[in-house]
């Protein structure tokens, strides 16, 4: 069986450092991306199945990712989950509308993330 | 903590809240009764200790029993429990009471995570529900009755669209809405104590709860949750958590983990 993939996107190393390991603790294969644009340009490649989306970011941020991931081909496919420190409502309301499919706000830890995973359907 | 503190301990829990303190527990026992030595203006754990034995209050005794309660919970916990109930028991229920609410017991509800995520399940699906959810400890009962969770907690487990659906924004902390809390009825009761009223539930929820007794009061707060149980009610325990040889009164479903039903010999209150 091919392991499930997962694309993490956070300019911070440490953050996806501690992702990474979390994530691949439940089973999946990672990549890393440090921005938006690093992002789209590996999911024109191949489309991870899930993505671990932070929000502000140098060179293109996370809404403006989702945004065109949502129109390449196959890019319905991933289940994108916004993994940031913006915490206000409002904000998560905009990231769920512009077709993220679940939203961490950091701090987060490996409970709530597996909890996540779990509630879109990627575990 | 001396080894005679930790006995006597372990029989203050057992005789009254059921509660198997383990002999591995004695760290966290200690680490656990710090927080409440500081907020009674006990210098050690070993001072309050020493006074509850030399003059017994009742409300001390209840602090110390609370923070040695095992109150770890989670929004939609066992995810699949809470779709077997709003996707199959709701409907089924619902249907089988005329479409009046279907009335549910979170017993042992702790901090509220529980009843909130059954209240949202049921109000999602369309289905009336009223839900009453009790609990030992009065500190997890003020805590789900606020309806208040930290970012860390709303999230252990709802969805954020869930979130934003039935909870407000207020600075660090996200509450309850009033329709959500309007389903929610909260009150103490202690799982060893008989039914007083002949007032009966169409399901329990009593997770993770019976797994810290000891044999004889699980044994005696099922036959409780049997009593509070109608006859084509449903119990649902932990996941994990299975019966054995604790009660001939329920039998598990088979495909649904953690669901029982009450078995044939049970049904003696139908008259």
């Amino acid at each position: 069986m091919t392991p499930r993939t997962c694309l993490i996107v956070d300019d911070s190393r440490i953050i996806r450092k501690v992702a990474r390991r979390i994530v691949e603790g439940l089973g999946f294969e990672v990549d890393e991306a440090a921005d938006g644009s690093e992002a789209l340009a590996f999911c024109a490649g191949v489309m991870p199945e899930v993505i671990l989306l932070d929000w502000s970011m140098p060179v293109m941020d996370g809404m403006t990712f989702l945004r065109r991931l949502r129109t390449l081909p196959g890019g319905g496919g991933p289940k994108v989950l916004f993994c940031t420190i913006e915490t206000r409502a409002e904000r998560i309301a905009e990231a769920l509308s512009a077709g993220a499919d679940d939203y961490v706000m950091k701090p987060f830890d490996g409970e709530i993330l597996t909890s996540k995973f779990a509630e879109v359907g990627a575990v | 903590m001396s080894p005679d503190d930790f006995d006597r301990l372990q029989s203050l829990m057992a005789s009254r809240a059921g509660f198997r303190l383990t002999r591995d527990r004695m760290k966290l026992a200690e680490h656990r009764l710090g927080p409440l030595a500081r907020r009674e203006g006990y210098e050690t754990v070993d001072a309050l200790l020493a006074s509850l034995w030399a003059k017994p209050v009742a409300g001390m005794a209840w602090a110390v029993i609370e923070s040695l309660l095992n109150p770890e919970t989670w929004f939609r916990r066992d995810r699949k429990t809470f779709d077997t109930f709003a996707g199959e028991l709701l409907p089924a229920l619902s249907a089988a009471r005329g479409g009046a609410p279907v009335k549910v017991w979170s017993a042992g509800c702790s901090t509220g995570q529980e009843p909130w995520s059954l209240a949202m399940a049921a109000m999602d699906a369309g289905f009336p529900v009223e839900i009453v959810a009790t609990d030992l400890s009065q500190r997890a009962l003020e805590k789900a009755r606020s309806g208040a969770y930290t970012g860390f907690e709303i999230q252990r487990g709802l969805a954020a669209g869930t979130m934003l659906n039935w909870f407000d924004q207020a600075e660090d902390s996200w509450i309850a809405r009033p329709q959500l809390r309007a389903a929610v009825h909260f009150a103490r009761a202690n799982l060893l104590d008989a039914p007083a009223d002949d007032h009966r539930f169409d399901v329990i929820f009593c997770r993770y709860v019976l797994a810290d007794m000891d044999a004889a009061r699980r044994a005696q707060a099922l036959d409780n949750l049997e009593r509070r149980l109608v006859d084509d009610g449903c119990l649902f325990l932990g996941a994990d958590e299975g019966l054995e040889a604790d009660s001939i009164a329920f039998r598990p479903v088979a495909g649904r983990k953690g669901l029982f039903v009450k078995t044939p010999a049970a049904l003696r209150r139908a008259a």
